[in-house]
């Protein structure tokens, strides 16, 4: 049986009034690809920033192969470097070229020397079929391209699970079919992802597991099958009614 | 005294001018950058010294400041040195002038750029300091080289208030030459044109260059 | 001195600022070139020029106060020309197009229409050159205009309490450059148009 590599116990985020993460618990095993759904302003950010500690959460905790992130005295930083996470509005950083973008992290936090940073880098956009790109700015590139380098950049730093945003959301609909394939990929190569999504072939094809989350709480979770078939809740049954017509239209 | 004899004499305080504004101009870059960064990522009663600091700097005339070091400060035996120094002076009053004024320059910077990158950069597991020190400064720099420009003009100009604590730059330099050749009109005209060759082509390159790298970059 | 200053500048400034947009190429230039002056060169020197040089070529004499005033109305109209420019010319060019489109004159969209708005916004930025024009009275020194910077330096030396004199002169301007920014900001929000505001 493989290892958890990240997981999360009865998590909550409260700000002020509301309740973005309700009560969540789940867990990540090496290799799994989990995909979570559900409406927008459901929670899913939070939770995604959350299990990256990069919002503290109120209450529960998340614990990375073993060592609980939400006691105190642990060294985020260290652990931060360990999860990869791609944001819904990618966040390249604008003054640095692809390979700048990706050779920071290796350069800076695990403290690599040059010359090994920049083959780790190359080597990461290549995966991503970007190495041609590695000396451009994200001004000079589409959207699609800019969440490849993005995707590159959390994949080079080599992290025990990488977890996505919505990686496609803020995408023109014909630039997120390359990111779809960029996941399908790494999803061959047995990458532990996260992934928060609404790309239901891609979900059918690779995900271990789908998580409908609704107002913060998991409301159903099960293997693709029984999402596309017969969703138990009715809350589900809807949703997915409604972004199988969506998925059809495109 | 011809006029190429005048031009030379004002000219021979010129590099007095050129050196009260950039090392004012380095002094202040010291002070503001990391102001910038303490108001913006700092607590409260930090906020509140660095908004004090400002306010205080940017509303007392730099006249009074150097006054008040001048005669007030080095009045007092043990500030003599380097507080007697007229020079040391006006470049430290201008320099403290514009630590306020960077300051505010390089704050409204950093919030152009926004937290998304400092938060993208943490995700990396970069410290708050590296991610300051490697994603924010780079490009508050490129932003702000506009402000920076216009700030460096600024300090040039007012270099020439060192005249009133007798600091010998290209200011005084045209009054002497006024005062030996009772020539009213030339000295004044042609410093006020040197004043101005010397703030305006540097000033509207690093305004260019800045606009231009910031729509290149995207930021 | 610092209000009518600022306000003589204003008129002259929002003149300058229509003829820059409306007003035709040599027009422009001209303007350019009496802001880069204004703009560019030591306040002190332009207090001498008008002090001495000017008097001396029209064979004139111009006393002192008004030395001072002349140069502080030109020097702060440079300024503000450039803050109604950027207030008129930023938002207000498809405003301008509208108030033809209905049959109204040039002059009479530039006064009925973009003007009304220009000056609402550019209040921050007038707030600023407030601050900078009391600031630079101090400069008045030079050509023996009595205010505030010269009397501390007359009190400094009567008195030798040079520290507190010139801590107290520095807390009177710090006083008095709040009070009316804030005044200023308050105006400001008063007239403001809801949800317009731009950096001019």
């Amino acid at each position: 049986m493989a290892d958890t590599v990240l997981e999360c116990r009865n998590l909550w985020k409260i700000y002020g009034k509301i309740t973005a993460v309700k009560d969540v618990s789940l867990e990540v095993k090496e290799g799994d690809i989990k995909l979570v759904f559900g409406p927008s302003g459901s929670g899913k950010s939070t939770l995604a920033r959350c299990l990256a500690m990069l919002t503290t959460p109120t209450k529960g905790e998340v614990i990375l192969t073993g060592e609980n992130l939400t006691r105190s005295g642990v060294d985020l930083n260290k652990a931060r470097a360990r999860i990869g996470f791609v944001f819904q509005h990618i966040w390249l950083f604008h003054h640095l070229t692809a390979l700048g973008n990706v050779e920071l992290g290796l350069r800076q936090v695990l403290k690599l020397p040059k010359e090994e940073a920049r083959e780790r880098a190359l080597q990461a956009l290549r995966e991503v079929k970007m190495e041609g790109w590695a000396e451009h700015y994200p001004a000079q590139m589409s959207g699609g391209q800019q969440q490849r380098v993005g995707i590159a950049r959390a994949l080079a730093m080599n992290p025990e699970i990488i977890i996505l945003d919505e990686p496609t959301s803020s995408l023109d609909p014909e630039l997120t079919g390359e990111v779809v394939d960029t996941l399908r990929d790494l999803a061959q190569k047995g990458t532990t992802m996260l992934v928060i999504s609404h790309e239901m072939t891609f979900a059918r094809e690779v995900a271990d597991e789908m998580i409908f989350i609704d107002e913060g709480a998991i409301i159903e979770r099960g293997p693709p099958e029984l999402f596309f078939t017969n969703p138990t809740s009715e809350r589900a049954r809807r949703f997915m009614a409604r972004l199988i017509k969506r998925t059809r239209r495109e | 005294m011809d006029l190429s004899e005048k031009l030379i004499l004002i000219l021979s305080g010129l590099p007095t001018t050129l050196a009260i504004s950039i090392l004012s101009f380095l002094l202040g870059f010291i002070i503001g950058l990391p102001l910038a960064f303490v108001r913006t990522y700092t607590s409260k009663p930090f906020q509140i010294l660095v908004d004090g600091y400002e306010k205080v700097l940017r509303s007392v005339p730099e006249i009074v400041t150097m006054l008040f070091l001048y005669f007030g400060v080095g009045g007092i035996p043990a500030f003599r040195f380097p507080f007697k120094n007229s020079f040391f002076v006006a470049t430290f009053a201008l320099g403290l002038r514009s630590g306020a004024n960077q300051s505010q320059v390089f704050r409204s910077a950093i919030r152009g750029i926004g937290e998304e990158q400092m938060v993208a950069a943490r995700s990396l597991g970069l410290s708050r300091l590296q991610a300051v020190f490697h994603v924010m400064i780079p490009q508050t720099f490129i932003i702000a080289t506009p402000g920076l420009g216009s700030e460096y003009a600024l300090l040039v100009k007012d270099s020439s208030y060192s005249f009133i604590l007798g600091v010998i730059d290209m200011m005084r330099r045209a009054d002497t030459v006024r005062k030996t050749s009772l020539d009213t009109v030339f000295p004044y005209i042609a410093t006020a044109l040197l004043y101005i060759l010397l703030t305006f082509p540097l000033a509207t390159y690093l305004d260019s260059w800045g606009s231009r790298k910031k729509k290149e970059l995207g930021l | 001195m610092t209000f009518f200053g600022v306000i003589l500048g204003l008129g002259l400034g929002t003149l300058l600022a229509i003829g820059d947009l409306y007003g035709g190429r040599v027009l422009s230039i001209i303007i350019k070139f009496y802001v880069e002056f204004f703009r560019g060169s030591p306040l002190i020197i332009q207090l001498f020029i008008f002090y001495y040089s000017i008097p001396n070529l029209l064979g004139i004499l111009i006393d002192n106060h008004t030395v001072g005033l002349i140069v502080f109305t030109l020097n702060s109209a440079a300024y503000q020309k450039g803050y109604i420019k950027g207030a008129m010319e930023s938002v207000f060019e498809d405003q301008m197009t509208a108030a033809l489109s209905l049959g109204l004159s040039k002059a009479q969209s530039i006064r009925h229409v973009v003007l009304p708005q220009a000056m609402r916004v550019v209040i921050p930025a007038w707030s600023n050159e407030f601050a900078s024009m009391a600031k630079s009275t101090a400069a008045l020194l030079v050509i023996a205009v009595p205010e505030l910077t010269s009397n501390l330096k007359a009190i400094a030396s009567w008195t030798w309490r040079v520290l507190e004199t010139y801590s107290f002169g520095a807390l009177i301007y710090l006083i008095w450059i709040s009070v009316v920014m804030k005044i200023l900001d308050i105006i400001y929000n008063k007239v403001k148009i809801p949800e317009i505001e731009i950096t001019a």
